[in-house]
């Protein structure tokens, strides 16, 4: 048999009416015990906790820049662990064998040319037990052997020249999704290439890679000035690079490989220009006396796999999974406080309205009526993109529409509870109003505003979640609807990158959810309209 | 009070509810003037362009789309009232961008908006009055409990991102496993290509209809199942409620069935606030829903709205805002009525 209970609160059914007996913190224990019989309601809390935890932890948990801007990797690379399926992908790493050029026998120095007396490379360790390789071009006047024809572009200008290289060698079968090198160089000149202004447009530094079939790629020249302290290059290969480089190592459908060797070159190198031969009308081969000798510290390889982090790579290449752990502070934080601002002007004013009644409860509940027709979104809309992307901001808008419903139901609670006998024995003895609603009318309505508070929250996060969708908040705050929002106008899954849509929406629903859970809970338990007994 | 007193106080109030919120109106779409000195003269015509053209073409400008250069109180109440009168004579204005008259623009999209929001309100309304008098005849039984779970669910679920799942599977995956045997498009209301195709061929408008029905499948299952957890959850705590009333317990002593005190005596009863809630349903329709437009590139208000707003197209989005609105407010009236109508307890005050 279905009995109810009507008009009251969670007291016990022996003792009824008295308003000391339905005050929440009296019955807390007595709350617990009930609420604890639902399943989902504890499911609620224990979700709730681990967002919170990921929440307070973010700066621990994330493991790149959280901005949604900062580039961190190629973009779309999927989670690392996706990799298990993919035995063959590459894994990001250092991958230059002595990218610090400690090792005198992994670095190879070669010479080419006629005139490659006048060049010469040492690899040395100073007393710290640092590596460096030293190319040094020593000119004394006379003609250099000038490479007449290079279709290609890749090679120096003469055919002498010098350079030391490394060889990688690489056993997957498919291209880095991006390659990053590191060049650190000093370069100290002597003799006319030091006084004359123009010296440092006679050489060039430069970077190749050369695959096993003997094909140069040229990925790096140096420009003046240059420096004798140490400077570094950050070098970011294109994809014609890497497809040169890496492409003939790849075996086809049919089993070819292009390349013999399933290994690749890199070459750094010292060689002079064609300024060096005719310079606006001087002959800079034949006047010049002096020599050039760049050390370099370090040349290294940064390759990016075709798998990134823990959650994969934004279209921007930022991390996903340190903007998924900031997202919950941005969706708690306004969905906490735009709740808690809503019901606190939905509880003052549905007191208001329901206590006093008449003139001010007419013109508290037209305002209400007023925005219950507006259009919510489309306001919401509105006013952020007029008044700002600010978090602040934001949170004033969703709060703005959100306290209507709240302060009908004080409202009609309020009514009901004032004609009570307390509340005009507590007049009667000469209480206040305002004691009277702080003191006895309040707490009397409280426990039925808790569901309503839960619930509010779970609309402030879905507000946020699709205003920021829209673009309507602050673009440097990783938040999960804006994560969505990138996917979306990227082409995120056409990209076959499911991981930008799943994750986070899958957060916005379960911290909603959890929400929802300890709401409905709340209200089975305290709505003694839906209890059974 | 008798119920034709009701109706006149009803309309009274109605009207006054209009009034007010074509005020608000006016100054919710001012504000960037106001509070950020933001001149609309300045977002349409560029300072280059304010150069080059003659101070008669300027002022032809400025005449065409209802602008006031720097203006003071007397230009602001003159524009006031003449917005005052355009918005009761139905003369919207001229969208900055395209030139055209917003009510044009807005007519174009409105029967898309208004079969996707109709058919899946229809869906999700169907769906949760169906489900929810199931379970509601055994409250707090498994089924009850599964399906109340669903609903909370549904609830949690941002509409706009399970969009996105559908068109990942179902327009992305799916397709690509197989073959295109079964695919959805991706985007938009329409096919372009079949549209001209069809335009010539003697069975072109089944041909569009077919076109426009495949496109509207994704959003509307979205929406659908986005509206369907509140239909459910309302008719279920309405009916268990109801079914708990005396009337009940006096049907149930006269030894009726429960099938009949359920659906002759619950149902009926509890029907009455579903009817207010999809009166009022059917008046927010117009209101599109500019997160699932946005999602699947449907060509309606929502995504309109939320497009001009982006480019700052005011005249476009006032006109809407105002739209809606209006129409909420009559569906807010009619909802009463039909109220007061339908349960003879009502009383009128």
């Amino acid at each position: 048999m279905v009995v109810h209970e009507h008009g009251g609160l969670i007291v016990s059914d022996s003792r009824k009416g008295g308003w000391k007996d339905s005050n929440w913190y009296v019955s807390l224990s007595g709350f617990w015990r009930e609420y604890r019989k639902h399943k989902i309601g504890i499911l609620g809390i224990l979700v709730l906790g681990f967002y919170v935890g990921m929440a307070l932890g973010a700066p621990i948990l994330a493991t790149h820049d959280p901005s949604p801007t900062a580039k961190v990797a190629p973009s779309f690379l999927a989670p690392s662990w996706m990799s298990i399926f993919d035995p063959t992908g590459v894994t990001t790493g250092e991958y230059m064998p002595d990218p610090l050029l400690n090792n005198a026998e992994a670095n190879t120095i070669v010479k080419t040319g006629s005139k490659s007396d006048e060049f010469s490379g040492v690899h040395y360790t100073d007393s710290d037990g640092e590596g460096y390789v030293n190319l040094t071009w020593d000119h004394s006047p006379g003609e250099m052997d000038w490479r007449l024809l290079d279709p290609s572009g890749q090679m120096p200008d003469t055919l002498s020249f010098i350079y030391f290289k490394q060889n990688i060698p690489w056993s997957f079968n498919k291209l880095p999704s991006d390659v990053n090198m590191t060049l650190e160089l000093s370069v100290t000149m002597t003799g006319d290439f030091a006084t004359r202004e123009e010296g440092g447009l006679m050489f060039k530094v430069y970077m190749w890679l050369i695959d096993s079939s003997g094909n140069w790629q040229r990925i790096y020249r140096s420009f003046p000035p240059y420096n004798e302290e140490f400077q570094s290059r950050r070098i970011d290969l294109n994809y014609f690079d890497m497809a040169a480089g890496w492409g003939g190592m790849i075996t086809d459908e049919s089993g070819n490989q292009e390349d013999p060797l399933d290994e690749l070159t890199v070459a750094v190198g010292l060689a002079p220009t064609d300024n060096f031969r005719n310079y606006l009308g001087s002959n800079p081969e034949n006047e010049y006396e002096g020599s050039v000798t760049v050390t370099f510290a370090r040349v290294s390889m940064l390759v990016y796999g075709n798998y990134f982090g823990i959650l994969g790579s934004t279209d921007k290449g930022a991390d996903a999974w340190s903007q998924l752990v900031y997202g919950a502070q941005v969706s708690l934080t306004i969905g906490v406080v735009a709740t808690a601002l809503s019901t606190a002007v939905g509880v003052v004013v549905g007191l208001i309205a329901g206590y006093f009644g008449g003139k001010v409860d007419e013109m508290l509940m037209r305002v209400v009526d007023f925005l219950l027709v507006i259009p919510s979104l489309p306001l919401m809309m509105v006013l952020a993109a007029f008044l700002g992307q600010a978090q602040e901001t934001i949170i004033v808008v969703i709060a703005i529409l959100g306290w209507t419903g709240t302060s009908r139901l004080i409202r009609s609670q309020v009514m009901a509870e004032k004609n009570k006998a307390y509340v005009e024995s507590a007049r009667a003895i000469g209480a206040s109003d305002t004691y009277i609603i702080f003191r006895h009318v309040l707490p009397n309505v409280t426990p039925i505003l808790f569901a309503n508070i839960t619930l509010g929250v779970v609309g402030a996060i879905l507000a946020e979640s699709g205003l920021s969708f829209l673009g309507l908040t602050d673009p440097s705050k990783p938040s999960w609807g804006r994560m969505l929002a990138d996917a979306q106008g990227t082409g995120g899954f056409s990209a076959g990158a499911w991981w930008v849509v799943v994750f986070p929406g899958m957060m916005i629903t379960i911290l909603s959810l959890a929400f929802t859970f300890v709401g409905h809970t709340l209200d089975q338990v305290l709505n003694p309209r839906l209890r059974e007994r | 009070m008798g119920l034709r007193e009701y109706v006149i106080r009803r309309s009274i109030y109605m009207f006054l509810l209009i009034v007010a919120v074509v005020c608000f109106n006016f100054f919710l779409f001012r504000l960037p003037t106001f509070v950020f000195g933001v001149s609309p003269v300045d977002l349409m015509i560029s300072d280059e362009l304010k150069r080059n053209l003659t101070r008669d073409a300027l002022q032809q400008l400025y005449e065409r789309f209802g602008l006031v250069p720097d203006p003071d109180i007397f230009d602001w109440i003159y524009m006031f009232w003449r917005y005052i009168v355009n918005m009761f004579t139905g003369n919207f204005g001229i969208s900055f961008v395209s030139q055209k008259p917003v009510m044009d623009e807005i007519m174009a999209r409105l029967p898309n908006t208004l079969l996707l929001m109709g058919t899946s309100s229809i869906v999700s309304i169907i769906l949760g009055i169906w489900t929810g008098v199931k379970v509601a005849a055994d409250p707090g039984s498994r089924k009850d409990v599964s399906a109340v779970t669903v609903a909370l669910f549904i609830y949690a679920l941002p509409i706009f991102w399970l969009g996105m799942m559908l068109l990942m599977i179902f327009a992305f995956y799916i397709p690509a496993a197989t073959n295109d045997i079964i695919s959805f498009p991706l985007s938009g209301t329409i096919d372009y290509q079949v549209w001209v195709e069809a335009k010539n061929d003697p069975l072109g408008t089944l041909i569009i209809a077919g076109n426009i029905m495949h496109h509207l499948v994704l959003p509307m299952i979205a929406l659908g199942v986005g509206g369907y957890g509140g239909y459910f959850l309302y008719m279920r705590n309405n009916l268990i409620d109801v079914m708990t009333e005396d009337y009940i317990l006096t049907a149930r002593a006269k030894g009726l069935d429960e099938n009949q005190v359920l659906y002759k005596h619950g149902l009926k009863n509890a029907m009455l606030p579903m009817v207010t809630i999809i009166a009022m349903t059917f008046g927010f329709l117009i209101n599109g829903a500019t997160l699932t437009e946005t999602v699947f590139n449907w060509y309606g208000l929502g995504r309109y709205i939320f497009d001009s707003l982006v480019i700052l197209d005011y005249p476009v989005v006032q006109a809407i805002f105002m739209i809606i609105a209006i129409t909420a407010i009559l569906a807010n009236f009619i909802a009463d009525l039909l109220y007061g109508v339908l349960d003879p307890r009502i009383k009128y005050g």
